[in-house]
């Protein structure tokens, strides 16, 4: 039932993106009815350009989503653990944090240039934060008297992480996974954008200075529906690492 | 579980090594035998169909160029590019050359980029209106909100003096920034009363309705330098033969260029989506193989004048060939 929903709310948008055009609310110069943008997203998929561009930009993802995601759960289990840590460090991540990574193209484009270094410079800063903020969460939540009764079994340090502080944690990464999945996606098709990296981006802004406005929606159109599929992919992976949390098995149950 | 860990921290760790590292490119010119690999960052528009033009036609490759052309958006990230090595050649506005070289930036111009028509009312760019615009002439402007893609630049100095030939004063202007392919939907919509627009939007600007109310590059001065390929001081002192083949493939380009228009116009399907009937239709620039010296004088003098460059001034010597 759901899908089906899902898919009549797109329809409906679609519909939407049609009408307005067609009944001249926006000039169709400016905004292309849907049966346009289909026109133009058939021929991108014809062009092998357009398939260099989508590897580059899931490259690009894949290889930033991973650093971050690495570097988010070995900082954050490291900080959340050690209580001196996290008072050493809170007001620099809380300081850190809302900087957009966007406002660090101009000193990316000096560094490296218009290279997947530039991107994934941009998509590891702001996907690096989404994780390591979850995990401090995950590390915080830790039942004292679980971990308590697993030292007085005479756990060692290795052990209660493994058995104690990550499935406590796990449920946290997940949710920052999914986010800073999303993210990177958003910042990996900006990034070209700004700098001109290979990529998606860059295909959209070719397209903008070409004034090839069809072409422009189709590639947003491809951008959104990655998005979608990212989203769907990390879902899948939430349910599947954490089958045995009874957040997942009483939604099976139900 | 460990085993993926290890997997997937090896693998970022190898990320992060490489991507700090920076694998830099191999030394151009440095392979007697084989061709040298030579990266040019340039911007997805019309002035530089020389240089595609030229690659396609073999003119680098018979001179052992292995030329890759590489889109950036806009020349704020081509100087960088340059200067890190990424780039061996660029191509950039004069006006923000002029502003590298006042900032001491060392880069040097190796060959002309594209110039103007010319021909007042018949060039690639000129200052435009929306259909039903009060404004009939530069004189109007005053006072009024004007589109240019960067402030402080090459816009903004050349229509004040569109202004100012116009016998109007160009003191009371407001400058708005607006990216080119925004400026059609800005006039349209009446967010500015003119903008300095170029081709293809100028295509655009007049398929709905506007019309062009002067020409800034042939009010600055005749047939006007606009752009230029260039290339930082090390690589021209490192690498004089390698420098001295690409000036002279890119010459070739030009001319080729200005003698075949209907290649041109081929030639910018394959790195733009301009649509073919406005690419059959549209106005091309010029493209002379000598930067015209008179008119960068001029263009520095102007520039001077509304204090786009600071304190100083630019050294024309330090920068041309």
């Amino acid at each position: 039932m759901k899908p089906l929903l899902g898919l009549a709310g797109l329809g409906g948008f679609v519909l939407l993106l049609e009408v307005i055009p067609r009944a001249g609310l926006v000039p169709s110069r400016y905004l292309p009815p849907a049966a346009e943008i289909a026109v133009a997203l058939g021929g991108e998929l014809a062009d092998a350009g357009f398939w260099a561009a989508l590897r580059d930009t899931l490259s690009g993802w894949v290889l930033g989503l991973l650093i971050a995601a690495v570097a988010g759960v070995v900082l954050g289990l490291l900080i959340g653990a050690v209580p001196v840590l996290r008072e050493l460090t809170a007001s620099t991540i809380e300081f850190l944090r809302p900087i957009p990574s966007v406002a660090l193209i101009p000193l990316v484009v000096v560094l490296y240039g218009a290279s997947l270094q530039s991107k994934l410079v941009l998509v590891v800063y702001a996907a690096f934060w989404q994780m390591l903020v979850q995990v401090l969460y995950g590390v915080r939540d830790v039942d004292p008297v679980a971990d308590e009764t697993a030292r007085a079994y005479g756990l060692g340090r290795a052990a209660r992480i493994r058995h104690v502080l990550w499935p406590t944690a796990l449920p946290y990464v997940m949710t920052g996974l999914r986010l800073a999945a999303a993210v990177a996606l958003i910042l990996c098709v900006t990034g070209e954008l700004g700098i001109g990296a290979p990529g998606l981006g860059a295909r959209i802004a070719v397209a903008q200075s070409s004034g090839a406005i069809p072409d422009l929606y189709a590639l947003i159109v491809v951008t959104g529906l990655l998005g979608v599929a990212i989203n769907v992919g990390a879902r899948a992976v939430e349910r599947h690492a954490l089958r045995w949390h009874q957040s997942v098995r009483g939604e099976a149950a139900v | 579980m460990r085993r993926y860990l290890a997997v997937a921290l090896s693998a970022a760790v190898l990320a992060a090594v490489s991507a700090c590292g920076g694998s830099s490119p191999e030394e151009p010119g440095t392979d007697a035998s084989g061709p040298s690999k030579v990266t040019v960052g340039v911007i997805p528009i019309v002035d530089v169909a020389p240089i595609y033009l030229g690659k396609e036609k073999g003119f680098f490759s018979s001179r052992g160029i292995d030329l890759e052309l590489v889109t950036a958006q806009g020349g704020a990230a081509i100087v960088p590019g340059v200067l890190s090595g990424d780039f061996q050649f660029g191509f950039s506005n004069i006006t923000s050359l002029m502003i590298a070289q006042t900032k001491n930036v060392p880069v040097r111009i190796v060959a002309n980029g594209a110039a103007s028509t010319g021909v007042p009312g018949k060039d690639f760019g000129g200052v435009a209106v929306a259909k039903d615009s009060p404004i009939t002439s530069a004189a109007g402007l005053a006072g009024r909100k004007v589109a240019v893609n960067t402030l402080k630049n090459i816009g903004d100095t050349t229509v004040r003096e569109s202004v100012r030939k116009a016998g109007g004063d160009p003191a009371g202007i407001e400058f708005v920034e607006i990216g080119f392919p925004d400026m059609p939907a800005a006039l349209e919509s009446g967010q500015v009363d003119a903008a300095w627009v170029v081709e293809p939007q100028l295509s655009a600007v007049k398929a709905a309705g506007g019309t062009v109310i002067a020409s800034n590059f042939t009010d600055t001065a005749p047939n006007l330098t606009i752009a230029a390929y260039f290339a930082g001081t090390k690589l021209i002192a490192d690498e004089p033969e390698l420098v001295k083949n690409f000036t002279e493939a890119i010459n070739e380009s030009l001319a080729y260029a200005d003698a075949h228009p209907d290649e041109v116009r081929a030639v910018l399907s394959s790195y733009t989506k301009i649509s073919e009937e406005v690419r059959t239709a549209l106005i091309l620039p010029k493209w002379p193989t000598e930067v015209n010296r008179a008119s960068l004088a001029t263009l520095a003098a102007l520039g001077t004048t509304d204090g786009i460059f600071g304190d100083a001034a630019p050294d024309l010597g330090k920068l041309l060939p």
